[in-house]
Parts: C-alpha cells; structure tokens; sequence
C-alpha cells in the first residue's frame, strides 16, 4: 500500500492540470452585481411594507385592499358592481330527512319545516332561517360576490374557520343564475361547510351556529 | 492551521471588506480550480465551479465561524459545486498525464519510458474506480490534504476517509493485478 500511496503522489505530479484562471476579477463583478441586487429589492420590499402599513392604518384602504375572503368549500369576492340578480330560484327536490346520504346538523336539534336535495347539497328551511349543508372535501366550492363596501369578516365558529356576510349579496350556485341572498353565515363544520341565511346580526348568527347538533 | 494574516483577511472579509475577499480569492484561486478539476475532470467546468463556489462563499460568510480554518471551509463549497457539474453532465471528464517530460539529464530514457507507462496505467486504473473512491484518493494524494481536510472538504467523517482510502487503495491494487 506504502507503494501504491508513493505513486500516487508522483502522478499528481504528473497530472495534466490546467493553468488556473484569474478568478478574483469575475467573482468580484458578481458580487457586486448581486449586492446591488439585493439593495435594491431590499429597497423595494421595504417600499412597500412601507405603503402597506400606511393603507392598512386607513380603514377604509384595508376594506379595499382585503377583497377576497375564503375557507374550505366557501369564496366571496368584493366587486365593483353586483351582476343582475334573479330573486328567486328553485331549492330543488324536497325529500324527506332520514333520505340525506349524511347526518345533518339541525339548529337546536329542531328539524326543518322542509328540507331539499339541491345544488350538490341540502337546504333546510326553517321559518325566517335556511341553512345549506354540504360535503366540502371534494373541492366543492360556494362562490359569493358583495359589492365593495360590504361588511364582510372573517369569524370563528367552534374554533373552525368562517366568513360572515353582514349585507345583501350575490350567491352563484351551480346551473343558474346569481341569486340574491341577505345576511350570511358560512363556516366549516368537520368534513362540512354550512351556509345559514337569516335576518339577525352576526352575534345572533353565532349563538344559533353553535346550537347546531 | 491558518496563519494570523490569513485570519485577519477571513475576519475583514466577514465585515464586508471587499478588498479581504479579493485577497483571499487570489489566494485560494490556483487550489480551488485544482480541486474542482480533480474532480470535474474537465477545464471549463472547474472554472465554473471555483468561480460559484467563491460567490457562494461570500455570501456564506456571515454563517463563518471566526476561528475555524478557512481552506477546507472553501474547499468543501468548491467540492460540492465541482460534484454537481459532474452529476449534471452525467459522465466524468478524464484526466490525462501531462505531455512526456524529457526527463532529468542523465536519466535512463528506458526508465523514463517505463515509469510514464507504469503512470498511465495507474491513472486508468484510478478512473475505473466509483466516483467517491475516486474522490477521496484525489484529495488525500493528488490534492495533498490531511485526512480532517478531506473530511470536511468531501462532507464525510475522519474515520470514513480511513475506511474509504483503504478500501480505494485495495480496490485499486486490483485493477492494477
């Protein structure tokens, strides 16, 4: 081995290495290059964190700025201008409640006046309340648009994420037209999300969201 | 072991003296293409990897423990790059002997003759060999590091270059037999 290491070292002696090229020069234009990069991004960034904190300290700049708001199975938009909307449309086919391929969750655990089997979902009416379930795991997605200005908030519900809309809107449901709709609720509830329609405030909302069982 | 001045220059380096890193580079700049052309096997390639493993060292700096040797520091930043070339490329570039020397005055010309054959043999028989084999008999003998050098240089332990150069050099006996 003693043999093999000696000759070793005489072939690095003879290995055809190419003269090194003056490196210093590129690598210093590089550098440069790059710190002037960075400089200036950092500037930029920095720039507009500024700008970003200026118009989030005016409320009415961060109402404009937070214009789309979303949890599993639920987006709304803020636009510019609500699309025409139809006043009414059709739940779909009432069915009778032991015939939903889940178990639904019922306000205080009171069944519906009339339940539907509609728009991927279910609709439960109750007098001066409708409440929407549906399975929200597979992509499933209910879109909202309200006009800017439009209070609209993210809320907790249970500890699960929800969006509360505290005003006339539009709701786009699958094959039909935009609909209006008036205060809602929207949440996710496990593999669910629930869209509760009725004419209270937000607290009142809440406390009738977590009676559901 | 670097010397003071070589400590003074990283540290100036490390606070973002320009003139310390261009130093250090003309220092490091013959044996940092050298490794990288060990382990390339080709030219371009080498220069490529010294140049961005410089620009990657100076960016790295501030992570630089002040204090530590600063060759093998570099030396494992050169390696990496140098090894990715060569994966990216799929294949290694060969290296080759330089052209024959006309030998010392007085030299046996026979003998010249059979020791350039006895070399190109070995060089084959090294190229043969699976690249980390290669890689650790390239460092410890045609790069002349210290085991604790190639260690950090290659990214591994002190007692696998033990174990990987005693099994590089077995390996190669063989291909020699």
């Amino acid at each position: 081995m003693i043999d093999l290491e000696l000759e070793l070292r005489d072939l690095a002696a003879h290995l055809d290495v190419p003269m090194h090229p003056p490196l210093a020069g590129a690598v210093l234009v590089r550098i440069t290059r790059a710190r002037r990069r960075r400089r200036v991004l950092t500037l930029a960034v920095a720039t507009g964190l500024a700008a970003l904190a200026v118009a989030l300290a005016v409320p009415g700049s961060r109402a404009s700025l937070l214009r789309f708001f979303h949890i599993r199975g639920a987006a709304v938009r803020l636009v510019d201008k609500l699309p025409p909307l139809a006043g009414h449309r059709s739940l779909g086919i009432p069915i009778p409640l032991d015939r939903a391929p889940f178990r639904l969750l019922l306000p205080s655990g009171r069944r519906p006046a009339r339940l539907y089997a509609g728009d991927g979902g279910y609709w439960l009416r109750y007098p001066g309340l409708l409440l929407f379930e549906f399975e929200s795991g597979n992509g499933a997605t209910l879109i909202k648009k309200a006009a800017v200005g439009t209070h609209v908030e993210y809320v907790r519900v249970g500890g699960e994420a929800g969006i509360w809309i505290g005003a006339r809107h539009a709701v786009f449901l699958p094959g039909g037209p935009p609909v209006a709709a008036g205060h809602v609720l929207i949440w996710q509830h496990g593999v669910l999300t629930l869209r509760l329609e009725v004419a209270v405030g937000l607290d009142q909302a809440l406390a009738i969201a977590r009676s559901l069982r | 072991m670097q010397s003071p001045d070589e400590e003074t220059l990283v540290e100036r380096a490390c606070r973002g003296d320009p003139d310390a890193f261009e130093e250090l580079v003309v220092s490091y700049q013959s044996r940092a293409f050298r490794t990288a052309f060990v382990i390339a096997g080709d030219a371009a390639d080498a220069e490529e990897a010294a140049q961005d493993a410089f620009v990657k060292a100076h960016r790295a700096l501030g992570r630089f423990r002040s204090g530590e040797p600063f060759r093998p520091w570099l030396l494992t930043i050169v390696a990496n790059e140098a090894r990715n070339r060569r994966r990216s490329r799929g294949r290694r570039a060969a290296l080759a002997l330089r052209a024959a020397d006309p030998g010392a005055p007085g030299e046996d010309p026979e003998a010249a003759a059979l020791a350039s054959e006895r070399r190109e043999r070995l060089l084959t028989a090294v190229q043969r060999l699976r690249d980390d084999d290669r890689d650790v008999l390239a460092c410890r003998y045609f790069l002349d590091l210290s085991e604790e050098e190639t260690a950090a240089t290659l990214g591994i332990t002190r007692g696998t270059v033990k174990s990987r150069t005693h099994r590089a050099l077995g390996r190669l006996q063989e291909e020699l037999e």
